[in-house]
């Protein structure tokens, strides 16, 4: 048998414990041991981002990261960030705003604008639309042209910013 | 063959484990992923994830010399207070890498160790004359050594990093008051791009006379290069259209770029030629 | 935000009857039904299926680009464990199939491009798959290969396709007036070449298909087709069944834009694979892989002379375009059946021909991409346009004005131009971006010492806008029905590659209706159940299958309204569905609940249920052999206007507002074709600016997004955008199809924008830092 390391960690608020190859990405992690498919292998490469997920309050790309290094940490996906009662503030001003096409590259782009509105707590007046699209700037998406991702983020950020 | 892995909390331990030989070190994993994914590199049978030896993280400053944590990410340099009012120049440089996703995950350690010709970290570090301390395990106890980053780097991904070495931080002396550096890097994206070319030049200007100059230069020759040949063609010197002339000549001798899938050597040369002149004449501004 | 909700009107004294007012939601922003579920990573795509049972299939690719193959020993993947099926060309019949019939699933004998598919395994895992071919050894004899299209139909050149020894494939020729006379008599002729690159979908979802065959012989393939009704056509032959013995599932798909209009090998592949291991067998592409191997869009060499006189009017245009048609033929060849429709009829040109040809080569294959062949073809003509103005000292507005064509036209080639709104774009593109003013300002600076160059540029094209009859039907089928509870089902012919049929067809049904969004159900995914659809391209799916939509739901509708009618003392025409209630029209007075209509119905003593079908098959026609006859039902024009910044120290060029003008019909859903348009124009400036697949002796140079550049938020303009709307007489929806004008017109009003900002012309894009640096600086340094 090839070596497996155990790990454990949060996943989307839940206590888990997992067997994982060495070399297994995390995102080939999330997608076949968790059945967690929202975000996606689109490059493996860094390239496009359709692959982002938050680990310990920062987004990267699950395709370069090794799954083992989720050990002890907390790992939040696309399927952690809504509840099942209903979708988070981002994700229904992506569907408002008819951000999204075929979706694909949603999962990912959905978290990183998350996460750029986050890092912006505070100091949503001075938020840019430049600022939102360099913070998306590791997020391909082939379908909506962006126009429409940055207007969901920046609705997200004027009604964060008035609450 | 992986057969195993380790994950050491402290450079003691890693340089222990390192000192056992066939080893693949991981830090933030944004290069060796994509490396041996794609079949161009393959593991040693041991596996080191350096990612929680915590003491290799941070920038703190003492007397008058800055300290760079192997582990700081890409994305600490950007947000540090300290860097943006001290060293705006790695700061600059940090805002053209890659993308925010990476910048979170990419170590400095690991840009360095890398080695790319296109390395953007290397640059703003190249300017400030800075060290890399590399641990080892020699008898019985870590050792350090320093190495100028200027000698660093021997060939694309070739470093002098020897098996069993670990580069822990990156040192550089607070810069001479006066001092004034700027990062330019190919576009026409902010970021996520490979440098067609990047460069960096600083320099003190006083009383007309530029001083300290140095010049470096990314993804035009085997290894990040530092210009010392313009640079000493400026050290000294007043800045005028002249000299400015015949330091975008000297410069554009120095360098041997590559014809590549991203440019050409002719593009590379030129830029090469226009950064120059765009980096003195901000200097000249300052 | 649908704007359908059920509201209480004023009670009347009794206080039973309820009044609900009219409200149309067609026109409204209405969100994709599929929205929600894609935005919290629920939606199961295509490639995050999993079959029990299931295989993974890889195929091992050549690396020659043209060979004899000697021998391929597959003896040690075989016998890897885990490995069920390895096959080779050897292994299967001829199976061929294509456009030309000039493709196999599997090679045998010989290799013609990179792309070549030399074996495949079906094993256990992917890893186990990947190992496998790994093991599989082909040794080859080179042969001497040819990539250029004018070296390939040189005497003596390497032959690609044994059954085309002339390396020719398909010739197109049409002409149209005296064209030798109209140039003697033209007061300026001008002459000019053009090459137009490769360049690559980036669907963001990589290839992949499911096949699962059964025991008694049946495939059902999930696939990302965007024609699943003439895919099984296509397909059949390429695994050697009946196409009535293919089901063809439709998963959601990580986009499409014309990739998936034709068969490509490895979907025969896979399903061989499943046929041979007898279990569901699935099969991805690596990002790389899809680079490599997915069609990119016709890369071109055109040769245009045009002619106009003194006061600005057109005489003649010619046009030569020789195709590198690749190795084996699919869609990219015979683009230039709209491709000619612009060179011969955008703008009133008397005298016009158009010569089409393309030539095997050992190089890659190109497909249909958004735009199909017009992408081409519009930055030709904008670009010769802008050329010719400058030429009689005309500025780019008049010039166009004065040679546009007014309502009523008919294009050489038959496209009837009945409600042509060609003048209209411009002139309001012009207005609304200030252009003249600004073009002669920045045109006057353009000499002037200065590192950024501003600039302003325009261009126009034609498309067409009711759908393609490049097929005997162009048409698509609808069945609707309604259960007891008034909830609707719409089962359409028409995919959903996420363009948003789905929110145009819920709308219509909820307008026709008068039932809430949550209502309508659309089921469009599986051929056994769909009626036909001829698929999801030529900008035609909310022209074509809305129209059969609407066609269903006012079917329905009628006999909603007849039933009402016989229960109360009120006529059909003076009722009206709104809300969920049957009403009176003029006042919106209930008469009888929709839902509670329905089961009355169902329960009768003569029973009915709401359940219609309905066919739509647009007023168009075939093209005769000369090339001539209507294709589409209606046609449409966009006026777009790039603003850009150049930096002529680096030769970066900023694009920093598209402003589109665009001949609509009618808008449908408002979210919708804003989406279409900002995405269109999103692809169309990486068209301009920096996506080129590389190829250099048969291979790709760059098969990753690092060095094929797709646009990032960061580059995207500022756009606005201008609808033209009027209703369509060609359709009942008073629309006009829309997706491809936006990916066809931007390149070259940014290419104009260029030239007016820097006096250079660029004939081959995309206008890279480099490319524009070397314009600049080239013959100085070095
Ligand atoms: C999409 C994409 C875009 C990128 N863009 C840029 C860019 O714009 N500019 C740029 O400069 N780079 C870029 N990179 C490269 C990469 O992100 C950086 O080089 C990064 O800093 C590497 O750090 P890491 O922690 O991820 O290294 P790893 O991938 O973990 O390691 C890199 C190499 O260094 C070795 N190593 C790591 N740490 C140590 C240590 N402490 N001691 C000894 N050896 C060590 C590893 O064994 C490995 O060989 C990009 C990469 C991708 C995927
Ligand atoms: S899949 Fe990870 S960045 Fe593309
Ligand atoms: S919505 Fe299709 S790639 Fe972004």
């Amino acid at each position: 048998m090839s070596l497996e390391i155990e790990i454990g960690f949060t996943l989307n608020g839940r206590p888990v414990k997992v067997r994982v190859p060495p070399t297994m990405t995390a995102v080939s992690m999330l997608r076949e041991k968790f059945d967690l498919t929202g975000g996606k292998l689109a490059c493996g490469e860094g390239e496009c981002g359709a692959c982002t997920v938050k680990i310990d309050n920062r987004t990267i790309n699950s395709c370069l990261m090794f799954a083992v290094d989720c050990d002890g940490r907390e790992v939040q996906t696309i399927e952690g960030l809504g509840s099942v009662k209903g979708l988070e503030i981002m994700q229904q001003a992506f569907v408002e705003h008819g951000a999204i096409q075929c979706g694909y590259c949603m999962p990912g782009m959905i978290m990183q604008a998350r996460y750029v509105v986050d890092q912006n707590a505070g100091n949503e007046h001075k938020v840019t639309r430049d600022d939102i699209a360099r913070g998306l700037e590791g997020n391909v998406c082939r379908c909506s042209g962006y126009t429409k991702v940055v207007d969901a983020v920046a609705a997200v950020v004027l009604e964060e910013a008035s609450t | 063959m992986i057969e195993n892995y380790s994950v050491p909390s402290s450079v003691a331990e890693a340089a222990q484990l390192l000192q056992q030989g066939d080893a693949t070190i991981v830090a933030g994993g944004t290069d060796l992923t994509p490396q041996t994914e794609a079949g161009a590199r393959t593991f040693a049978s041991h596996l080191v994830n350096i990612q929680r030896i915590e003491e290799m993280r941070g920038i703190s400053t003492s007397d008058g010399r800055f300290r760079i944590g192997g582990l700081t990410t890409v994305t600490e340099i950007l947000e540090s207070k300290i860097l943006a009012e001290e060293i705006p120049v790695l700061v600059e440089a940090a805002d053209h890498f890659a993308s925010p996703q990476i910048r979170n995950a990419a170590t400095l350690a690991g840009n360095l160790c890398n080695a790319s010709p296109a390395g953007d970290m290397c640059i703003p570090l190249l300017l400030l004359d800075a060290e890399v301390e590399l641990a080892s395990w020699v008898d019985g106890s870590v050792a350090i050594r320093s190495v100028p980053l200027a000698e660093f780097f021997t060939g694309p991904g070739k470093t002098v990093l020897q098996a069993g070495e670990l580069l822990v931080a990156v040192e550089f002396r607070q810069p001479a008051k006066g001092f004034t550096a700027s990062f330019q890097k190919s576009g026409p994206r902010p970021a996520l791009e490979i440098s067609t070319v990047s460069m960096g030049l600083a320099a003190v200007l006083q009383d007309g006379l530029l001083t300290g100059v140095r010049i470096a230069i990314g993804a035009v020759a085997p290894t990040p290069l530092r210009a010392t040949a313009t640079e000493s063609t400026l050290e000294g010197r007043a800045l005028d259209e002249n000299m400015i002339s015949s330091a975008v000549q000297s410069v554009q001798q120095e360098v041997s770029p590559i014809d590549d899938v991203r440019a050409s050597a002719w593009y590379r040369k030129h830029l090469t030629g226009v950064y120059i002149r765009r980096a003195l004449s901000h200097v000249a501004g300052n | 935000m649908s704007s359908i909700e059920l509201k209480t009107g004023e009670k009347k004294s009794g206080g039973i009857n309820k009044v609900f007012s009219k409200k149309t939601v067609i026109g409204t922003r209405v969100t994709k039904p599929d929205a929600p579920d894609k935005a919290t990573g629920k939606t199961i795509y295509i490639n995050d299926m999993v079959l029990p049972r299931m295989l993974y299939g890889k195929i091992l690719h050549t690396d020659r680009v043209h060979a004899r193959i000697i021998s391929i020993d597959t003896s040690a993947a075989k016998a890897l464990p885990g490995v069920h099926v390895v096959l080779t060309g050897e292994d299967i019949p001829l199976l061929k199939f294509g456009t030309m019939r000039d493709n196999v699933p599997l090679k045998a004998g010989k290799v013609r491009c990179i792309r070549d598919e030399v074996a495949a395994v079906a094993a256990e895992t992917e890893q186990i798959a990947a190992e496998a071919i790994a093991l599989i050894k082909v040794e080859y004899e080179d042969l001497p290969a040819v990539f250029s299209p004018t070296e390939a139909l040189q005497e003596g050149a390497p032959v690609v396709q044994e059954d085309h020894p002339d390396n020719r494939s398909l010739a197109y020729k049409f002409s149209h007036g005296d064209v030798a006379a109209a140039e003697a008599d033209s007061d300026i002729v001008l002459e000019h070449e053009f090459v137009v690159p490769y360049v690559t979908h980036c669907c963001m979802g990589p290839g992949c298909a499911i096949a699962d065959f059964d025991s008694a012989g049946k495939l059902t393939i999930y696939s990302q087709t965007q024609y699943p009704y003439n895919y099984k056509m296509d397909l059949a032959p390429a695994i050697g069944i009946h196409p009535g013995d293919i089901r063809v599932i439709q998963p959601p798909v990580g986009g499409a834009f014309g990739s998936k209009l034709d068969v490509y090998p490895f979907e025969p592949i896979c399903a061989l694979l499943s046929k041979a291991s007898g279990r569901p067998v699935k099969l991805t592409f690596s990002r790389e892989e899809e680079f490599i191997n997915s069609p990119t869009r016709q890369p071109a060499e055109f040769k245009i002379k045009s002619g106009v006189n003194k006061d600005g009017t057109l005489t003649f245009r010619s046009v030569d375009c020789l195709m590198n048609n690749g190795a084996y033929t699919s869609w990219g060849p015979t683009t230039p059946i709209i491709q000619m429709r612009t060179f011969t009829g955008h703008f009133r040109v008397p005298a016009v021909e158009y010569n089409g040809l393309a030539a095997y080569t050992n190089s890659v294959y190109a497909g249909s991409f958004r735009g199909y062949g017009n992408v081409q073809a519009t930055y030709v003509t904008a670009s010769v346009m802008d050329m010719l103005a400058e030429e009689v000292g005309m500025d780019p507005i008049a010039f166009r004005l004065k040679n546009a064509q007014d309502p009523g036209e008919v294009t050489p080639q038959g496209s009837k131009l009945d409600d042509c709104k060609l003048k209209e774009c411009i002139e309001i593109a012009a207005q609304k971006t200030d252009f003249l003013s600004k073009h002669e300002t920045y045109a006057g600076l353009c000499k002037q010492p200065g590192r950024i160059k501003r600039g302003i540029g325009i261009a126009t094209s034609i498309h067409n806008a009711g759908g393609a009859k490049i097929h005997k039907s162009d048409g698509c089928g609808s069945i609707l029905k309604l259960d007891d509870y008034a909830r609707a089902t719409l089962i359409t012919g028409a995919s959903e590659i996420g363009q948003g049929i789905d929110a145009v067809l819920t709308q219509i049904v909820m307008d026709e209706l008068g039932i809430p969004k949550a209502d309508v159900t659309i089921v469009n995914n599986d051929t056994a159940l769909g009626p036909w659809d001829v698929g999801v391209h030529a900008s035609r799916t909310t022209f074509v299958a809305g129209n059969a939509a609407l066609q269903a739901a006012r079917a329905a509708r009628k006999q909603i309204l007849d039933a009402a009618s016989k229960q109360s003392n009120v006529s059909a025409e003076e009722m009206d569905l709104r809300q969920g209630h049957v009403v009176q029209a003029d006042n919106g007075v209930s008469i009888v609940k929709l839902d509670k209509l329905l089961r009355q119905m169902h329960f009768a003593d003569e029973p009915e249920l709401v359940m219609v079908s309905e066919y739509f098959e647009p007023d168009s026609e075939l093209e005769d052999r000369n090339h001539v006859g209507n294709l589409s039902a209606t046609w449409a024009h966009g006026a777009y206007v790039a603003e850009v910044e150049v930096d002529t120290e680096t030769g970066e060029v900023k694009v920093t507002k598209i402003t589109a003008v665009q001949d609509v019909g009618r808008v449908i859903n408002r979210l919708g074709i804003e989406g279409q348009m900002e995405g269109g124009i999103s692809v169309s400036l990486g068209y301009a600016l920096s996506e080129e697949l590389l190829i250099q002796d048969g291979k790709v140079l760059n098969p990753n997004f690092r060095d094929y550049k797709v646009p990032t938020a960061p580059e995207t303009p500022e756009i606005e955008l201008h609808f033209v709307e009027s209703d369509c007489k060609a359709s009942p929806l008073g629309s006009k199809g829309i997706a491809e004008l936006p990916a066809i017109i931007p390149a070259p009003a940014i290419a104009n924008a260029v030239y007016n900002a820097i006096g250079i012309r660029f004939f081959a894009p995309p206008l890279t830092p480099e490319k524009v640096a070397r314009a600049i600086h080239g013959a100085t340094t070095q």
